[in-house]
């Protein structure tokens, strides 16, 4: 218990420090809000009302402690380019990527471990050779340019999916899973060869290992001592890596959502990165850092429940 | 003799022709293609398919994608190892310094540094782009400053390590300096891991500099570099797919050198896989 208390509370000092880098890089930007409302061409005078009435010409410090507390009180503020209050957008977004992030992950995982245990299992094989080269490949590429190749493929080629586009779960179902499905395997594909190569390298380790031995000669079925006792102690590290990768996916989305069009989250953080929407930046910088910390989070908590011999302290 | 072992296996092998390659490609290019090979427009070839005139095909512009290819690759490389020697400039004191100190020192800057590592990498280099305004000098900045965190992470973890050896012991009680303890003990013995992580570093650099010229906050034109390319290629690929596919291939081929070559030289130097390959 004492452990989670004292997590929770280096959670709140991480994101109380999150908030601040992101208030601090976002400030060193050239121009500045009043001027993103009132455009460059403005009248100077009214420029400098509207500054002193938006408060920027307070110690940046002050400045910081209003922000703060806006975004503890729920006040987000608005976007300066879509002139909508923030919190909604944002959470309509996150769920939009939040689809992604769970598809891609999906098929990741599903198509990571058992290629990387078949990799193990014939270890300096050529069934290693071809998976693992493949997953290097994987890794090789930039995540846009599988989107590319999707994009030809799947919807110049065959036609079976739609390039681009994003549509609301809640209206069709059917329609928002084949809008998602071409970013998520462009996001999957990258994410799927990263912890191919981690379950190949852990699940050679443990195959090693004493305890293998002795389950095979206690005359074990192989698929047993593989899956049973090999994959069960796998678990925990490419769980912790695929927990690492949530990081990764927030940076690869901002690319893949613009390149799909799939207005999510990061298709609007980077809607905001290039029109310099300042109060959208920090919110939704802020956003994406806090849900990879509160994942990485979550990953240590369930490593203890898939490994018992993990006792956190 | 440690580093020959990177080269006993083909893959390490591999990877160190094609980054060799890569970087011949680099540095000769642009001495011995004129620069206007790359920009000069033949605008009854728009989009052509590879020719024997251009082997590779051209762009929207009629431009001819093997020089573009082969003079963006200064860009592409240039920016990737100014980002990763940037990160190193920053990255190694700060971890050594963490690693080596411990107690306050070391609990001070490894919550900033796990801070930094919440903002996933391209979003960091994207807003630092942004902020600053994106042109070739800022991409440098904005990569090697997202890459910092992860760098000094790993040179911490190592750096404590090497300072609790029996040998930094005896070295520190036979009255040696912290200064001197950390220069001429502990850095020497680190570096096997800051060049592997170096080599893998750069694979990562060259596609967040694709990544970020991909989405325009990068590299700007007239300077060419692959991710750029890739870029302009976006409303061409129904009818030209090649002008995508050559840049992407180059971007391909060297992430792909560097990391073979990069997995090798850790199986040969980092201390933590040493053996077990």
């Amino acid at each position: 218990m004492s452990y989670i208390l004292n997590r929770v509370f280096s959670m709140m000092l991480t994101l109380f420090l999150i908030s601040a880098i992101t208030f601090a890089v976002t400030n060193i930007l050239p121009g500045d809000v009043a001027m993103m409302i009132m455009g460059t061409q403005s009248n100077p005078e009214a420029l400098a009302g509207l500054r002193e009435t938006l408060g920027l010409n307070d110690p940046l410090l002050m400045q910081y402690g209003r922000w703060i507390g806006g975004m503890l009180t729920g006040d987000w503020g608005s976007s300066l380019v879509f002139k909508e209050p923030i919190a909604p957008l944002l959470l309509q977004k996150m769920t939009a990527s939040g689809l992604l992030v769970l598809f891609s992950m999906t098929i990741a995982l599903a198509c990571a471990v058992p290629l990387g245990v078949w990799a193990a299992v014939h270890a300096n094989r050529w069934q290693d050779t071809a998976a693992s080269s493949t997953a290097m490949l994987g890794v090789s590429l930039p995540d846009f340019f599988w989107g590319i190749m999707l994009i030809l493929l799947f919807a110049r080629g065959l036609g079976w999916l739609p390039s681009s586009g994003f549509v609301d779960p809640a209206d069709d179902l059917g329609a928002a899973i084949r809008h998602a499905l071409l970013p998520s395997l462009a996001l999957g594909l990258g994410l799927m060869a990263h912890l191919t190569r981690m379950t190949r390298a852990t699940m050679t380790g443990i195959l090693k290992q004493e305890f293998i031995r002795v389950a095979r000669a206690k005359g074990l079925k192989e698929s047993t001592v593989v899956w049973r006792y090999g994959l069960a102690n796998a678990v925990g590290p490419v769980m912790t890596v695929a927990g690492l990768q949530v990081g990764y996916l927030f940076g690869s989305i901002i690319v893949i959502e613009s390149l799909f069009n799939y207005t999510g989250m990061g298709w609007l953080t980077y809607q905001a990165l290039l029109n310099r929407d300042i109060p959208l930046i920090q919110a939704s910088v802020f956003v994406i850092a806090a849900v990879v910390m509160l994942a990485n989070l979550l990953v240590d908590l369930l490593y203890a429940v898939v490994d018992p011999r993990i006792r956190l302290s | 003799m440690k580093v020959p072992a990177a080269f006993r296996n083909t893959k390490g092998i591999v990877g160190a022709v094609v980054v060799l390659t890569v970087l011949a490609v680099a540095i000769l290019a642009p001495l011995l293609i004129p620069a206007d090979w790359a920009t000069r427009m033949d605008m009854r070839a728009r989009l052509s398919a590879p020719t024997w005139a251009h082997p590779l095909g051209t762009d929207q512009l009629g431009r001819d994608l093997m020089f573009r290819v082969l003079l963006g690759a200064q860009t592409s490389i240039f920016i990737a190892s100014a980002a990763v020697l940037m990160s190193i400039v920053i990255g190694l004191p700060l971890g050594l310094v963490s690693g080596y100190m411990g107690k306050t020192t070391d609990n001070v800057l490894m919550r900033l540094v796990d801070t930094l590592l919440s903002f996933p990498a391209l979003l960091l280099a994207l807003t630092i782009s942004a902020v600053l305004g994106p042109n070739l000098q800022n991409t440098i900045i904005a990569i090697g400053i997202a890459f910092t965190p992860f760098l000094a992470r790993i040179i911490r973890g190592e750096a404590l390590r090497v300072a609790q050896m029996p040998y930094v012991e005896a070295a520190r009680t036979a009255g040696n300096s912290d200064l001197r303890l950390i220069t001429l003990h502990i850095l020497p013995n680190i570096m096997p891991v800051v060049i592997v992580q170096a080599t893998i570093s750069l694979a990562f650099a060259i596609l967040a500099e694709a990544g970020l010229s991909f989405l325009g906050l990068g590299t700007q034109p007239p300077d060419a570099s692959w991710g750029l390319m890739i870029q302009a290629s976006r409303d061409y690929l129904d009818r030209a797919p090649w002008t995508a596919l050559v840049p992407g291939a180059a971007v391909a081929l060297t992430v792909l050198g560097l990391n073979m070559f990069g997995d090798a030289l850790r199986d040969a130097l980092d201390p933590r896989t040493r053996g077990e390959a």
